[in-house]
């Protein structure tokens, strides 16, 4: 019965989901955010743990040094000679609950009521930050994830149950976390603090209404909240022998699954959902180790998508195709210009990439398709947060389905122009079926199951055997034209692919731009704008939301399908779910709701043209740049909740106001005010 | 007379509430018909669950002579069936004109890749247009809802409705907060629509424009219907007195 042991095994990953989701639950009703970086925080603060224990078992030799996630700060600093467990476990609790107050009060209290692109935005930016900080600092400190011994705090052996051996260490983390839900409930059922916070839960009022301020209720629940997550990490960390920056933040995403199924809210169906998730990973996972699976099945990361399917189940029972007349309407998404003249711009840009494609180096030609393949991400993301208002984090995971397809197709004999036509269908196929549940979501929780399907195509698809280190496809020709990117010499990179790019870029720019103008682009707006209304005005949202679904997973698989010619040989790493996250990001920057801000990604997106102008891809800068790009998205988001554009265009409208009170000619302004 | 929108035994229940309870109504082409009482009568909730906004309500609706409360709100609405909101909800990344342009037309199968290389190809907007001319908005027509007084705004939402084509427009409290001007202009507006062939089911507490512009009323209260009858018969019927004319000044 060793299906048995394994579920019960599951039970330790299963306490530290639940851990992590009753922190969700406790950020989510102090501040309105479900915080994407909530893993990232108990990875960080295990790494102060496990650093301050200098990595060893039980080695009080060295030690003591504190690993500082500060770009341009020293890599770490001594803080204590020779750190016992506990002054070592303390300190990093302590600095786990100090930057849940600093993410508080910095970032999260000044966002409460931004529109919740913003708030997403800036808790994939605390993500991105931490995660990418921390890959940087563990190379430096010489902690990559082979190296570890990491000490266990919990008591080692195992229980007998029946022939089933399960690790002492299962059953004292899920006692742990069954003891923590229990002293919340209590404290939140019995205590003011605990009536005040749920009354802010409700409204801001009610909260003032019981005499305790909203900020300090907030600030102690992040600081609960942080806590929790690095105690719960920090052991987990020890029990598996693992830690590593972007598997440990990932945590997050079956603890989403949890703290969703206990509706955000209480604390007891949050605890049994997270439990229930690790031990059906663990269930799932002795099944996947079974030589008698049929063929086709993934062998790999099939525990990794039970949350997605909890996550799916949730909102199938729970979600509705409109939302209801008590929903608040969320604020407004940046202003979506019409794009004016699209065929000019769309000529000039063509014109000024073809001339820098022929004259301009290999390493400025490699540049250049990776911000084109960048661009297209970024197009995909615009139609479909910024033009129909949902917010999906998928579009890389549609990418590798699109380039994974090709490069199989491609190798297995289908010529060129089919292989990623055929591949591309498929991910637009699959965009629509993610679609039709996504559908009767929307706001935070439409984002956190795009992530998880995206992390679910990541696990099952990449990661199945039969596609790892797959190698690039044959050459893509056509009508005889070799249209391959590789060449021997000064020749690599060769314009030829560029200009086929080039061309789809160009041709998807134009077709964008035609559907914004275009009755289906007011139809995208209108139900981005109320989708109550839009009903009442005879508009299918379903439907509506899925044709962008759709339009988005065919430009990121475009963009996929040139990446398999591009790129040496396919990798799941290229899809990993952080990458989307960052383009999304880019195109926040660049206005998400704009046709120039997907371009704005492709410059700026890692490798690409912003990249070279910088000195290319050689220098030490890049292993920053998503940490830079973290940090440049809170900041932003924090100080334009609207998105850069948005605030500038804000900024402009108010100084012409201020000017024109000089003028006589006020009487023509707009009297456009900004929501 | 053909029976327009028939509505057998609608009920809506919230937890213990019954929002609606049991509540009959006939309306039938070229008529308007007035549905008043107090503020929190369940009016609203009425149109909501007619339009299919409440899909746990219970109950027959046909729109002449088919059933259909099984259709979604946007299949209702392009049957014929188009409301109003009590408050407005334009579309406020749009221009009045193409606010009214989204209603007036069902997107085909194909539209999507139609739009995609061909975004300006020629349409009849004659619903549109008629809209615009019935309600006399055409000076707004390229502004953006936040550009609109309150008055306008509402008027914009009626004629969204309008543009698409309805067989019946259900108007919550399309008067409230217009100015005697502009009420003026509605009621008229509202008087006229019969003959374009649109029945009229009003909400509103502007208890003039109601007895003036009204064939029929129906007056409810706590959900349930307790009179129905012309404007004289409502004006001299002591329940109602007794339940709302009498009881609140609105
Ligand atoms: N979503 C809802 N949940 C719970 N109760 C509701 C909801 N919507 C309306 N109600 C209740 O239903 C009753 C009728 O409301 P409504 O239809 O808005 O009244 P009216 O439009 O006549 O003023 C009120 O008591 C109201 O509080
Ligand atoms: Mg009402």
């Amino acid at each position: 019965m060793s299906y048995i042991e394994n579920a019960l095994s599951g039970l330790q990953g299963g306490a530290v989901i639940a851990a992590l989701a009753i922190g969700l639950v406790l950020t989510f009703r102090a501040s309105n955010v479900i915080n994407l970086a909530h893993g990232a925080i108990g990875m960080y603060s295990a790494y102060v743990y496990f650093g301050l224990r200098n990595f060893k078992l039980a080695s009080t030799e060295l030690g003591g040094d504190l690993v500082l996630p500060i770009i341009g700060a020293p890599s770490k600093v001594h803080l204590l000679d020779r750190p016992t467990a506990s002054s070592a476990f303390l300190v990093a609790i302590a600095i786990a609950i100090g930057l849940g107050a600093l993410l508080y009060g910095f970032v999260f209290r000044p966002l409460r009521s931004a529109p919740p692109l913003a708030r997403v935005v800036a808790s994939l930016g605390v993500f991105l930050y931490l995660q990418s900080v921390m890959n940087v600092r563990v190379k430096e400190i010489g902690a990559g994830a082979l190296s570890l011994q990491l000490e266990s705090l919990l008591p080692q052996g195992v229980v007998r149950i029946g022939s089933a051996k399960v690790p002492t260490a299962a059953f004292a983390l899920a006692g742990l976390v069954i003891a923590c839900a229990v002293a919340l409930g209590v404290l939140f059922r019995f205590t003011r603090f605990g009536l005040a916070t749920r009354a802010a839960a409700e409204q801001e009022r009610g909260a003032i209404l019981t005499g305790i301020s909203p900020n300090r209720l907030g600030v102690f629940n992040w600081m609960l909240a942080s806590g929790l997550a690095g105690v719960s990490v920090i052991l987990i960390t020890g029990v598996q022998q693992k830690i590593d920056p972007t598997e440990t933040s990932l945590l997050i995403v079956p603890a989403l699954a949890a703290a969703l199924l206990g509706r955000l809210d209480g604390f007891g169906l949050t605890t049994v959902a997270g439990l229930a998730i690790g031990m059906t990973q663990g269930a799932v996972s002795w099944f996947q180790l079974r030589a008698s699976l049929p063929s086709w099945m993934p062998n790999g990361g099939l525990a990794q998508a039970v949350p997605l399917i909890v996550i799916l189940a949730a909102i199938s029972l729970r979600g509705s195709s409109l939302p209801n007349r008590a929903a608040l309407l969320e604020r407004q998404l940046p202003e979506s210009p019409v794009p004016k003249h699209p065929v000019l711009w769309t000529s000039l840009l063509f014109v000024g990439a073809t001339v820098a494609l022929f004259t301009l180096d290999a390493q400025w030609r490699l540049a250049i398709v990776v911000s084109i393949i960048a661009g297209f991400i970024g197009l995909a993301s615009v139609v479909v947060t910024g033009y129909v208002g949902q917010i999906s984090l998928a579009q890389y995971a549609f990418a590798g389905l699109a380039a994974f397809g090709t490069a199989k197709l491609a190798i297995q004999g289908l010529p060129f122009p089919f292989a990623p036509i055929v591949a591309i269908a498929i991910t637009v196929f699959v965009g629509i079926l993610m679609g039709l549940p996504a559908v009767r979501v929307r706001g935070m929780t439409l984002a956190v199951a795009t992530i998880a399907a995206a992390v679910a195509i990541e696990q099952l698809v990449f990661a199945s055997s039969s596609l790892t280190g797959l190698e690039s496809p044959p050459r893509p020709r056509l009508f005889g034209i070799d249209l391959g990117f590789t060449a021997t010499g000064d020749n690599n990179f060769r314009a030829a692919f560029g200009m086929l790019a080039l061309v789809l870029l160009c041709a998807a720019i134009i077709v964008v731009a035609n559907l914004r103008r275009s009755a289906t682009g007011l139809r995208w707006l209108a139900v981005r704008g109320n989708e109550r209304a839009a009903a009442a005005a005879g508009i299918d949202v379903s439907r509506t939301k899925l044709s962008a679904f759709a339009v988005s997973a065919l430009l990121a698989g475009i963009g996929g399908s040139l990446l398999a010619y591009e790129s040496p040989s396919l990798s799941s790493q290229q899809f990993m779910v952080v990458g989307a996250l960052a383009v999304l990001a880019l195109c926040y920057l660049g206005g998400i709701a704009s046709i120039s801000g997907a371009l704005m990604a492709g410059v700026l997106a890692s490798g690409g043209v912003l990249t070279q102008l910088q000195g290319g891809n050689t220098g030490n800068a890049s292993s920053y740049q998503f940490a830079v790009s973290g940090l440049l998205l809170v900041v932003v988001a924090v100080l334009y909740p609207d998105g850069v554009i948005a605030g500038l265009r804000n900024a402009i409208t108010r100084w012409s106001k201020h000017a024109g009170k000089n003028t006589p000619t006020a009487g023509t302004q707009s009297t456009r005010v900004a929501s | 007379m053909t029976e327009l929108l028939t509505i057998r035994n609608l009920g809506v229940a919230y937890g213990g509430l019954l929002a609606v309870d049991d509540v009959e109504l006939v309306i039938h082409a070229n008529e308007v018909m007035g549905l008043i009482g107090p503020n929190g009568a369940g009016k609203t909730t009425t149109i909501d669950a007619i339009c299919g906004f409440i899909p746990h309500a219970v109950g027959t609706i046909a729109l002449g002579g088919q059933a259909i409360q099984q259709l979604a709100p946007h299949e209702r609405a392009r049957s014929g069936l188009v409301r109003t909101f009590q408050s407005v909800e334009l579309f406020d990344d749009l221009t009045v004109r193409e606010n009214l342009v989204v209603a007036a037309q069902a997107p085909r199968w194909y539209s999507l890749v139609f739009d995609a290389v061909r975004p300006n190809r020629a349409r009849s907007f004659t619903a549109v247009d008629r809209a615009i001319e019935l309600t006399e908005i055409a000076a707004l027509s390229t502004l953006r809802p936040n550009e609109l007084s309150h008055g306008q705004r509402r008027i914009v939402g009626v004629a969204r409705a309008l543009a698409a084509s309805p067989a019946l427009v259900l108007l919550d409290e399309p008067a409230a907060g217009l100015d005697p001007q502009e009420t003026e202009r509605l009621g008229a507006l509202i008087h006229r629509l019969p003959s374009e062939g649109i029945g009229v089911l009003l909400v509103d507490h502007d208890m003039a424009l109601v007895l003036e512009v009204c064939d029929r009323i129906t007056v409810l209260d706590f959900g349930r219907v307790i009179a129905s009858g012309t404007p004289d018969e409502i004006r001299s019927n002591d329940v109602v007195i007794a339940a709302y004319l009498g009881s609140s000044s609105e």
